[in-house]
Parts: structure tokens; C-alpha cells; sequence
């Protein structure tokens, strides 16, 4: 039951990303995305942070972003 | 590692050349769910597939449950079987990813992710392909419509893959231990490979311990528990009269010929384990070829769930059984509580500490231990320590 968390690509070079979620940034591989993305778009990354699993749609990402929002202000994380 | 990003770290306390205990600290956070609290139900749904997308049809799919069960909404038998078809999916792709992702390690080789690039888009195209709305974790059920051509392009390509990692047909390899011995003796692919060490190494034993299987329906008290556990303290530890129960392949699988006859060989140590994976693989890809044949569109989109109600979801996920238990008022959720397989497997009293109890310290110590978790399959990262105690 690992929590995805939606990550904003900031920046884009040779086949990786640089992602942003929560202040945090971190470098993924692009590699097994089927879809284009491009900066801006919202991407879910694998255990581990290691690659890209899957793209996602921003209402959808703003939604599960709001809730692990609540989550840090709850203290349940 | 941002703090919704968990993992489980496991001590191994040595004593006289022995682990003599095991400790298992999670920081997955099994209250987050409490937090849907407040909720439309069917924004729930909505919400859980990208909040845990790595199982999120499963996860979608027993949120559903929970609520159809909360307002005693039965969905139709296609509903049940497209859903049904969507989770062997998930089940099929989940165990192909971990294998190529982390069974490389294990033999000291790099991965090659490249064939795993197929398996998330099959997961998304076949929900498309069944319900066009994106409803098909809706409860009570979405608007069911089959595009057989797109769906007819679901399992093809899955099964070639299949084929490309087991270096053959896994439903052959399995289906006579003659056929498991020669493939784990000759066969070639990763996990043959990975299996012949094991054999060689004399570890198709290892971490055999009793086991105590989940039954198909989950713990006979799940529901009380959980409406008592305000704590959080069973979703973190749960148990069963006590005892810590076992769940995913090897419990689902063990009267499968070929595993029930590695059990008697050699106890539920990693050549069972391992050989359940590969029976339960095998048993989904026929059921999912089976399912897509009959799967039709249905006219009637059910109604809109409101009300209220308690109620328990159970899907069978690619790791062990799911449950989620919700709580309903006047249409909206009042309590949200999920346990997780990966809780039973790697409780600090369960099948993985129970299997590295006792075993010898040497210098493979570490790679055994990690070759028990492998084969129980956690959903989040597991990293080993050891503590020597004079």
C-alpha cells in the first residue's frame, strides 16, 4: 500500500525529469512512460522514485495533492 | 524520500551465530486512510486509484466493495466480471514488474525495465476499453461498454511477455513438477536462473516456518476489529485470535499439484514460495483468457449509492488480500480504514520474521533474507540490518 504521491515536472534532459512535490525535488527516468509529457504535466513515480510509472491528469493530481496535504496537516505523516 | 513514501527496515539480531530475532519497523501510514472521512463515496473511489496507482485497481475496486456492501448494492454479475478481468490484469502486470524490477538484484545483474514499459499502459487501456467513462470503480457499478477490438489487444502482448521472462509457457512450467525440475534445472530466463541458485544453494527451504493461510474471505472478525480499532493498532498489527496470518500466492495457492508437493518437500521455504507465484501467474493469465471471451456491455447503468450503512470490501490483490472497511452516513463516509496485505506478511510475528528466525549468520545472510522478502513481495522498499547482541 504504497502511497503515490503526484509529482510536477519541472524541468526535462535525455530521457529524465526533474520533479517536484511537496518542496522536494528529485530526478526520474522517463523511460517507461508510453505517453509524451512535457513540463508542467503531473507524473506518479514508482517505489523508490527511480523512474516514471505513469502520467496524470491534473485535476486528478490536484485532487490526490489536496488530500496528501491534509495528511501532512494531520500528523499522519 | 517524501514522507507518504514508506518502507519497512528489518533487524536481524544475531546471537551465537543465529538470528534470534527479528525486527520489523514500517513507516507506512496505516491511518492516512481515516482522512477520506467526509467524503462523497464515489469521489472516494475516484481519488484511491491515484492515491495508491502502484495497486490502485485493487485498491478502487474494495473501496467499491466496502461501499456496495455498506448499501447492500449487489452489482451484476458483468459488472463482477469486468471488474474481475481489470484485477487479474493488475495481479498479472503487478508480479511481472517486481520480478524484472527486483529479481535481477538478487542474482547481482542490473535490471533491464525496457519489456515493462507495456504493462502500465495494458492496465489503463483496459479500463478504457470496458468503461469509456472512466467509471469502473463506480459503485454499484459504471457504464459497461466493450470495445472488443481495443480489449482484444490487452493479453496478446502480456502474454508474449510472459513467455519472454519464464523463457516459455508458465502454465506449462508449472503443470507437472517433472516440467518445474527440468526448467529450474535447464530452462533459461531470469527466474530460472533464479531458481536454480536457489536449488543449488540448497535454499528451497529456507525461511520455512508454520504457516497459518488466510481463508478466502479474510479473518472471520475483520469487521469487528476494525470498528473497534480507533488506535489504528490492528491495521498496523493485525491478527487473528492471535495469530498473524499469511496471505498472497503461497496462501492462495497451496493446493495448486505442484506447490502442495514443494510444501511437503520442503516446508514454506522459497522454492514453494517462488513456485506459487509462477502457479498463481499461471492461473490468472487462463482465468483473465477465459473472461475476456465472455465479457459484453450491459444496457442499464445502475443508480447513484447514497444512504447509509457499514460495510467490508475484499479483493484478492496481486500481494495478498485487501480489505477496506467503511462507514457511511447519509451518503457520505464516515470512516475509512484499509488493511494492506504487506501488514500480515511482514508483521513483526509474521511468515517473514518467522522464516529468518534461527537462520545462520555467514556471509549470505543478507541475501537470503532478502530472497524470503522477494518472495513475499512487499508493497514498499525493504531494507535489512543486522544487530549483533553479545
Amino acid at each position: 500500500m504504497c502511497m503515490a504521491v503526484p509529482s510536477r515536472i519541472v524541468a526535462m534532459e535525455n530521457g529524465s525529469a526533474t520533479v517536484e512535490a511537496f518542496g522536494a525535488l528529485r530526478t526520474t527516468s522517463l523511460m517507461l512512460l508510453d505517453e509524451q509529457v512535457q513540463v508542467g504535466d503531473y507524473v506518479i513515480l514508482g517505489a523508490g522514485g527511480n523512474f516514471a510509472a505513469e502520467k496524470v491528469e491534473p485535476e486528478r493530481a490536484l485532487e490526490a495533492l489536496a488530500y496528501l496535504t491534509e495528511i501532512l496537516a494531520s500528523g499522519q505523516a | 524520500m517524501l514522507p507518504f513514501e514508506a518502507g519497512l527496515t528489518v533487524t536481524l539480531g544475531l546471537r551465537d551465530s543465529k538470528v534470534t530475532d527479528v525486527a520489523i519497523v514500517s513507516t507506512r501510514l496505516v491511518q492516512a486512510s481515516r482522512l477520506l472521512a467526509g467524503r462523497d463515496p464515489v469521489q472516494v473511489t475516484t481519488l484511491l486509484p491515484t492515491l495508491y496507482a502502484l495497486c490502485g485497481t485493487a485498491q478502487a475496486l474494495a473501496g467499491a466493495a466496502a461501499v456496495e456492501d455498506a448499501l447492500g448494492l449487489l452489482p451484476s454479475p458483468l459488472q463482477r466480471m469486468a471488474r474481475r478481468f481489470l484485477l487479474l490484469l493488475e495481479i498479472l502486470t503487478e508480479h511481472s514488474f517486481s520480478i524484472l524490477r527486483d529479481w535481477p538484484a538478487l542474482l547481482d545483474e542490473s535490471p533491464d525495465l525496457s519489456p515493462a514499459r507495456l504493462l502500465r499502459p495494458l492496465v489503463h487501456n483496459a479500463r478504457r476499453s470496458l468503461y469509456p467513462d472512466g467509471d469502473w470503480a463506480r459503485p454499484g457499478g459504471g457504464r459497461l461498454e466493450v470495445d472488443a477490438v481495443a480489449l482484444g489487444m490487452i493479453l496478446p502482448p502480456l502474454k508474449a511477455l510472459l513467455a519472454h521472462i519464464f523463457a516459455g509457457s508458465v502454465d506449462q512450467i508449472v503443470d507437472s513438477p517433472s516440467l518445474f525440475d527440468t526448467w529450474c534445472e535447464h530452462g533459461d530466463g531470469l527466474p530460472a536462473r533464479l531458481l536454480r541458485r536457489v536449488r543449488q544453494s540448497g535454499l528451497g527451504g529456507f525461511g520455512a516456518a508454520a504457516s497459518h493461510f488466510m481463508p478466502a474471505e479474510g479473518p472471520a472478525d475483520v469487521g469487528e476489529r476494525l470498528a473497534a480499532d480507533d488506535g489504528g493498532r490492528y491495521l498496523a498489527r493485525p491478527d487473528y485470535h492471535g495469530r498473524v496470518l499469511e496471505t498472497g500466492s503461497l496462501s492462495r495457492q497451496h493446493a495448486h499439484p505442484l506447490v502442495a508437493g514443494l510444501l511437503a518437500q520442503y516446508g514454506s521455504g522459497l522454492l514453494p514460495r517462488f513456485a506459487a507465484r509462477m502457479a498463481e501467474i499461471a492461473a490468472a493469465l487462463q482465468e483473465a483468457e477465459d473472461l475476456v471471451q465472455d465479457l459484453s456491455a450491459e444496457a442499464v447503468p445502475p443508480p447513484s449509492p447514497g444512504g447509509s450503512g457499514i460495510g467490508l470490501g475484499r479483493v484478492d490483490a496481486a500481494r495478498g488480500l485487501l480489505i477496506h472497511g467503511v462507514t457511511l452516513k447519509e451518503g457520505r463516509v464516515s470512516t475509512y480504514k484499509i488493511l494492506a496485505p504487506t501488514e500480515w506478511n511482514f508483521h513483526p510475528a509474521g511468515p517473514l520474521a518467522a522464516g529468518l528466525t534461527g537462520a545462520r549468520d555467514d556471509d549470505g545472510l543478507i541475501w537470503r533474507a532478502r530472497l524470503l522478502a522477494a518472495a513475499l513481495d512487499p508493497c514498499v522498499a525493504c531494507r535489512f540490518e543486522v544487530a549483533q547482541y553479545a
